[in-house]
């Protein structure tokens, strides 16, 4: 990995905790609030659960690094947010609260998601 | 045979004669002012001269008033034949169903036949409120009943109105036939709004994007022209054509119509892919190991998804289906349309079957850095069926990026499938045969977790409010999937609603997919719903329609055209409150450019104030229900509108949506 990338991204993104925060963190209220002002939930969904423009954030959050490393130098559609417009501190809070949302239904949990036809 | 009219004289529709329908403006006081004095048409010359006294005060007539001058022209109705009646003859020999429009008056003579002279059937006038409207109406209504409708304008006003949607057509390879109303002989231009909508050459305005048009100078040539015209557009590549059709040819009155010949019309064949090359693409697929099948506009009908079915099963090749039309059923294992990019990557022979950008199948384009790169794997061959090199037209782009092939074989896809799977059932061995076997059980494997992947993911902000597409469009399959349903459109892009239908939608029918606005003009959504409803009212089917919110607001008309026509269709809005495509793009420019994206919402946000799309459409007659933003409440609300669509009207469904 770039040493300068890992020092100016990664590491404070680590002295942040991702993951470390629970339900009442307020990192997960102001993730929550950044999620939403920097339009994140355009293409993720507002509980991350992903869409044909942009690919699902929850349940399975990927690792710190990796949305980091996107969000700094998305090489596909995903818009490039440098540090002017998001910093590593509000990128920190973002994935607080993708790692809180609750885990989805089960989809034979869900009537309609019951019973689908499969193949032939 | 024919004459011109060479006196005003008030006959059984002269008085539709220079009436200006589409305005309050119309000329009729100087026919019949003509009339009085005897004098004839040529001595008018009305177009060179400012508007009478009479004009003036048709003008800043009531439409009582207006009605009154009409009727006492028809007084002295007669009933003889005219040209457009011809017109209309020539149409029902090709069993032309429907003529979407608007009225104007360079095409009254055609109103008024198709309505009285053939009692509004066959072809009959649907209303239109926007000519956009009603080519998109005859787009929606080729691809579900398989023929062509037409659209008639004015071959200026009209016809600007017309060309996104006829673009739109263009770019999906839908045969319509745009008949244009024009006053070619000035002398014949009854006041300043005549002059106004007529035109030197008409189909000028959409030449670049129809395949053939014609300006007929007499009722014989007509005929031929509009018999050849249906003939042209429905030649693979099936595109559309205008025919400019003179008010004065309309006109004409008929002394012997028996004179007059209708052409036979014999459909074309389509053209097959020349044998020696399907052969080596036969051997080619027999012989790779991991082949892809990519089809895009290939069932041109339902055989065409027989076909295809036919020859992925003989070979176990997988296929992706880019579903411009319904190519393979979703539900079909060998449908791996989710894994496009890894099947890409991996093949060694790559089958692309009527495939408009089939460079942008195997390559990928970087948008932030302009950079081209392959998808495929090195030493892959690339084979392509399609018609795309027998026709296409230089200034618009929609023939998209060159792409260079191994084996190009030109020729319709559909027409093609029949040679190539003999060629590949005389190629394959008994070794062959074992090996492709073989495959059956992962190639089923995969497709079953591509669909479990779906679902689950599906069931991903199943509570969110708003609500998420994914519970949209399955609380609406849940409705209506023990219908013989059809999901008649998406917009412009089904990737707007993540593409949920494709992934859980059992779409095992041609006719249950019908594709998207292929030019990407907004605007094409509920009027091609709309057409293609009024065409699976006759066949039984019951069409749904997934409505994007920006679309919408184009061509809402449309709604009122549904409900005056009865088209039972269930419209359910995805509503966004936003342009959300360009919201997205915006969003990406800004960042780019280390701007901040707070004002991305500018100028693609459709908010302050927020549309009740369901008074909109109960003002224009169409049951309504919403906004509705508790997913909870869409189940009982969508069983509402499907008991309405069940008994023969239009309902509309607002839902408050995530953005994709």
């Amino acid at each position: 990995m770039n040493i300068k990338y890992f020092s100016s991204v990664i590491a404070p993104l680590c002295l942040f905790g991702f993951g470390a925060f629970g339900q009442e963190d307020p990192s997960v209220e102001r993730g929550e609030q950044t999620f939403m002002r920097v339009g994140c939930f355009q293409c993720h969904g507002t509980n991350g659960q992903g869409s044909e423009a942009g690919t699902a954030l929850t349940p399975d959050t990927l690792p710190p690094e990796a949305i980091a490393n996107f969000i700094r130098f998305s090489p596909g559609r995903m818009p490039v947010y440098p540090e002017e417009i998001l910093s590593d501190a509000e990128i920190a809070d973002i994935v607080a609260y993708l790692e809180a949302v609750p885990e989805p239904p089960d989809p034979d949990s869900i009537t309609v998601l019951k019973g689908l036809k499969v193949g032939e | 045979m024919t004459k011109s009219p060479e006196k005003p004289n008030v006959g059984r529709r002269k008085f539709l004669t220079g009436a200006a329908v589409a305005g309050a403006v119309t000329s009729l006081p100087s026919v019949g002012e003509a009339a009085k004095e005897g004098s004839s048409s040529k001595e008018l010359s009305p177009g060179a001269l400012p508007p009478s006294a009479a004009q003036m005060e048709l003008e800043a007539s009531s439409p009582e008033q207006i009605n009154e001058q009409l009727a006492a022209n028809t007084a002295s109705a007669e009933t003889g034949s005219f040209g457009s009646d011809f017109m209309v003859d020539v149409m029902k020999s090709l069993d032309l169903e429907y003529v979407f429009s608007n009225p104007g008056s360079s095409f009254l003579g055609l109103h008024e036949s198709i309505t009285v002279y053939s009692d509004n059937k066959a072809p009959e006038f649907i209303t239109c409120m926007h000519e956009e409207s009603a080519a998109a109406m005859a787009n929606g209504y080729y691809k579900a009943a398989l023929k062509p409708a037409a659209i008639m304008c004015h071959g200026t006003v009209g016809l600007q109105h017309a060309a996104m949607n006829i673009y739109n057509a263009w770019c999906d390879r839908v045969p319509l036939i745009a008949i244009l109303g024009n006053h070619a002989d000035a002398n014949e231009r009854l006041g300043a709004t005549t002059w106004r909508h007529s035109a030197q050459d008409p189909a000028s305005m959409v030449r670049d994007f129809t395949k053939w048009d014609d300006q007929p100078h007499s009722l014989q040539a007509f005929a031929e022209s509009f018999v050849r015209g249906w003939k042209i557009a429905t030649t693979p590549p099936m595109e559309p054509v205008a025919i400019v059709t003179d008010a004065h040819l309309q006109e004409m009155e008929v002394e012997d119509r028996s004179a007059l010949k209708i052409p036979r019309y014999t459909p074309s064949e389509p053209p097959q892919g020349e044998r020696g090359a399907v052969r080596d693409t036969a051997k080619l697929l027999v012989d790779a190991e991991s082949p892809v099948i990519i089809v895009d506009r290939l069932a041109r009908t339902p055989n065409g998804m027989k076909l295809l079915v036919e020859l992925a099963e003989l070979l176990n090749v997988p296929v992706i289906d880019i579903a411009s039309r319904q190519n393979i059923p979703t539900s079909h294992y060998l449908n791996h349309t989710r894994k496009a990019g890894q099947l890409i990557s991996n093949a060694d022979v790559i089958l692309g079957l009527e495939v408009t950008d089939f460079f942008g199948q195997v390559n990928s384009v970087n948008r932030a850095n302009k950079t081209v790169q392959s998808r495929t794997k090195e030493g892959a061959k690339l084979v392509t069926i399609s018609v795309n090199d027998l026709y296409m037209k230089s200034n618009y782009q929609d023939f998209q990026r060159y792409a260079p092939v191994d084996i190009s074989v030109t020729g319709d896809g559909e027409a093609t499938l029949p040679a190539l799977i003999e060629e590949v059932n005389a190629a394959l061995t008994r070794s062959h045969r074992r090996a492709i076997a073989d495959k059956t059980k992962d190639l089923r494997k995969t497709h079953k977790d591509l669909y479990e992947e779906s679902r689950r993911l599906a069931a991903q902000g199943w509570t969110s409010s708003p609500v998420s597409t994914g519970r949209m469009c399955m609380e609406l399959y849940d409705k209506i999937k023990e219908e013989d349903w059809a999901l008649v459109s998406v917009g412009a892009s089904e990737r707007f609603v993540s593409s949920w239908p494709h992934r859980l939608w059992n779409i095992d029918e041609h006719y249950r997919y019908l594709g998207i606005g292929a030019g990407g003009g907004v605007g094409y959504g509920l009027p091609a719903a709309v057409g293609a409803a009024l065409a699976n009212k006759k066949l039984g089917r019951f069409s749904v329609n997934i409505q994007c919110d920006g679309d919408f607001m184009y061509a809402n008309g449309a709604l009122w055209t549904a409900a005056h026509h009865r088209v039972p269709l269930l419209t359910v809005m995805h509503n966004n409150r936003a342009y959300a495509q360009e919201t997205m793009l915006v969003q990406g420019t800004a960042n780019r450019r280390k701007r901040g994206i707070d004002r991305s919402n500018i100028g693609t946000e459709i908010r302050n104030p927020d549309i009740d799309y369901a008074k909109l459409a109960e003002g224009m007659g169409v049951w309504s229900a919403g906004p509705i933003e508790d997913p909870d409440d869409l189940a009982p609300a969508l069983a509402e509108a499907v008991k309405v669509v069940k008994s023969g009207y239009p309902a509309l469904v607002d839902v408050v949506t995530q953005m994709r």
